[in-house]
């Protein structure tokens, strides 16, 4: 309970924030891409951290919803919010692909196989040319701005909207967690075997958070799509700048809780952005180095992710707020 | 003696895991409201015929049928819904839940839940340790305690048959007894148990007819009073 005072405490301040920045700056767009892979990791959380199926591959998907809205509006004129669902069945389709052989494997086998699965995405990407552009990449086209053509000369709509986005990715991954899908997933996850024999469809459940995170990653590939206005397979198919990363900010700020990514997004990204602005002129790979340094420090420093830096804070405001 | 219908019926029964067969040609049946028990050494594939049964294991051919049903073909989420309620080996809770939501989720599949709180009074009646304990997390059991959370999470299911899978491996003298009383219990309420056990003096004690597997064969069977006297099981099994 007090988290969610907590919470909408967050949210009405994220609301504010973006009228507080330049609207064609650097800040805004720094916030932009936070609250967007803030979403991306609640994305995954809902895989990663209820099904506890550690996926690497969730480019995959975010890929798939960003070539499949742009293509269309490319060749169909097809308004990106229409596209958005369009790549959101895609990459369900393709969660379920690569679901059905792979969900029954454990760990790391599991993580290796969706690792593999974003890779081959990558390739086919780079090759199909007539389709995707290959590795030269595509332009999202201009259009007149308008809300219907999701065109927009700043980028404070782009932060509303992933904001927007946020939030109601949030509140999927609470309701899967406290629904009769949450409490069998929290029975796999805490014994596989009485889970078994209690009749629970393990396969079917893990299918299901498998898919419904594929389709909204592939949603948020939209708008990742016409906010960075281009883009080509390397960066959105990319194992290590989506995959991992979205898994790394869910893991750091707490795996498994709907806070957990927020507050992942808001370190990771705003710390690496800083890293390379810092450092990216005097040394190129120094600023990787220290953002590698301070995430061991950090892990280090909180296994369990900063929700537990979190959860102390709150309950010491509570506490002295009560006596 | 009149004979009631049967409950469980395996015949020919071949399982295996991968190319590797464990089962070979069992055939054991449980009648409505026997209390059977299977002895035997360790890896003879006493756990393997119950899993069987339960539609986890991969290879399974033969005749497996339950209450007239054929249960070729289920998957296993499908077996508790027709009354079958298996407590697997080892103490398998959900650990960071508490007793209540272990009980609960024991009926968790139903389609109809009408009457959970007298299920869970039931169970609770059967141990009374465990209203003491209904708030606790699971994990923080004793281990006899956790085996209580187990039997009672599959009664539950108001079962017809009961599979249990050496309930009383690894539990103090006086819990195992206190377990086998329970077992009397839910015998006697009208529940017909399968019990794998490899305390076999205990297992003759409370099930009226056993069978004893050696290497994936079923080498003997009988009433528990014959295979009590009988010379090789004493032997083997009792060490007298
Ligand atoms: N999941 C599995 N994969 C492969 N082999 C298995 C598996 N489970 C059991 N086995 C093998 O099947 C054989 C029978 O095992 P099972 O567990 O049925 O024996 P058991 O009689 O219950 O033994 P115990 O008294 O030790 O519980 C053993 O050789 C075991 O190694
Ligand atoms: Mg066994």
């Amino acid at each position: 309970m007090k988290r969610w005072i907590a919470i909408a405490a967050v949210i009405a301040v994220a609301a504010v924030l973006p009228l507080l920045l330049n609207p064609t700056g650097y800040w805004i767009r720094i916030l932009t891409f936070t609250l967007l892979f803030a979403a991306m990791a609640q994305v995954w959380n809902i895989i990663g951290g209820l099904a506890n199926q550690t996926s690497l591959g969730h480019a995959a998907f975010f890929g798939i919803g960003a070539y499949t809205s742009t293509i269309l509006l490319l060749k169909f004129g097809l308004s990106p919010w229409i596209g958005m669902f369009a790549g959101g069945l895609l990459g369900g389709i393709a969660a379920l692909i690569i679901a059905v052989p792979t969900m029954r494997l454990q760990g790391h086998y599991f993580a290796l196989a969706t690792l593999a699965f974003g890779e081959v995405m990558r390739v086919i990407a780079n090759v199909w040319t007539p389709l995707t552009g290959g590795p030269g990449g595509l332009s999202v086209p201009f259009m007149p701005p308008s809300v219907a053509a999701y065109s927009f000369k700043q980028l404070l709509p782009h932060a509303y909207i992933a904001l927007i986005a946020l939030i109601v990715v949030t509140f999927i991954f609470e309701a899967i967690r406290r629904g009769a899908m949450g409490y069998r997933l929290r029975a796999i996850k805490e014994n596989a075997a009485a889970a078994e024999v209690i009749g629970i469809d393990t396969t079917k459940v893990k299918l299901q958070t498998a898919v419904i995170s594929g389709v909204l990653m592939a949603m948020l590939g939209t708008l990742y799509a016409q906010v960075a206005v281009f883009f080509d397979p390397d960066t959105v198919f990319s194992a290590a700048s989506i995959s991992i990363r979205v898994a790394l900010i869910a893991i750091l700020g707490g795996v498994g809780t709907a806070i957990g990514p927020i507050l992942g997004a808001l370190f990771i990204i705003p710390v690496e952005e800083l890293m390379n602005d810092l450092f990216s002129a005097s040394a190129a790979g120094l600023s990787q180095l220290i953002f590698g340094v301070i995430l061991i420090a950090v892990i280090l420093w909180r296994p369990r992710g900063f929700i537990t830096v979190f959860d102390a804070m709150v309950a010491r405001l509570s506490g002295r707020a009560g006596s | 003696m009149s004979e009631s219908a049967l409950l469980l019926e395996i015949a020919g029964l071949n399982a295996g895991y991968g190319e590797i067969e464990v089962l070979h040609g069992i055939d054991l049946q449980v009648r409505d409201g026997e209390f059977v028990c299977i002895i035997g050494a360790n890896t003879a594939g006493k756990s393997t015929i119950l899993r069987a049964i339960s539609r986890l294991v991969p290879h399974v051919t033969g005749t497996l049928r339950f209450a007239g049903a054929d249960l070729a073909g289920r998957a296993s989420h499908e077996i508790p819904a027709l009354g079958i309620a298996h407590v697997p080996e080892g103490r398998h809770v959900f650990a960071d839940m508490t007793v209540e939501e272990n009980l609960l989720l024991g009926a968790f599949t139903l389609r109809h839940q009408p009457d959970l709180p007298a299920r869970m009074d039931g169970v609770f009646e059967l141990f009374p340790r465990l209203r003491e304990r209904r708030a606790q997390l699971a994990g923080t059991l004793s281990g006899g305690e956790q085996q209580m959370v187990a039997v009672g999470r599959a009664l539950m299911l108001q079962p017809r048959l009961l599979l249990l899978d050496e309930p009383s491996h690894g539990l103090a003298p006086k819990v195992v007894e206190e377990m086998h009383d329970a077992f009397t219990t839910i015998h006697r309420r009208g529940t017909s148990i399968l019990l794998v056990e490899q305390n076999v003096g205990l297992a003759l004690d409370v099930a009226t007819r056993g069978y004893v597997l050696e290497s994936g064969r079923i080498a003997l069977q009988g009433s528990s009073a014959e295979l009590n006297q009988n010379p090789a099981v004493r032997a083997a099994y009792l060490g007298i």
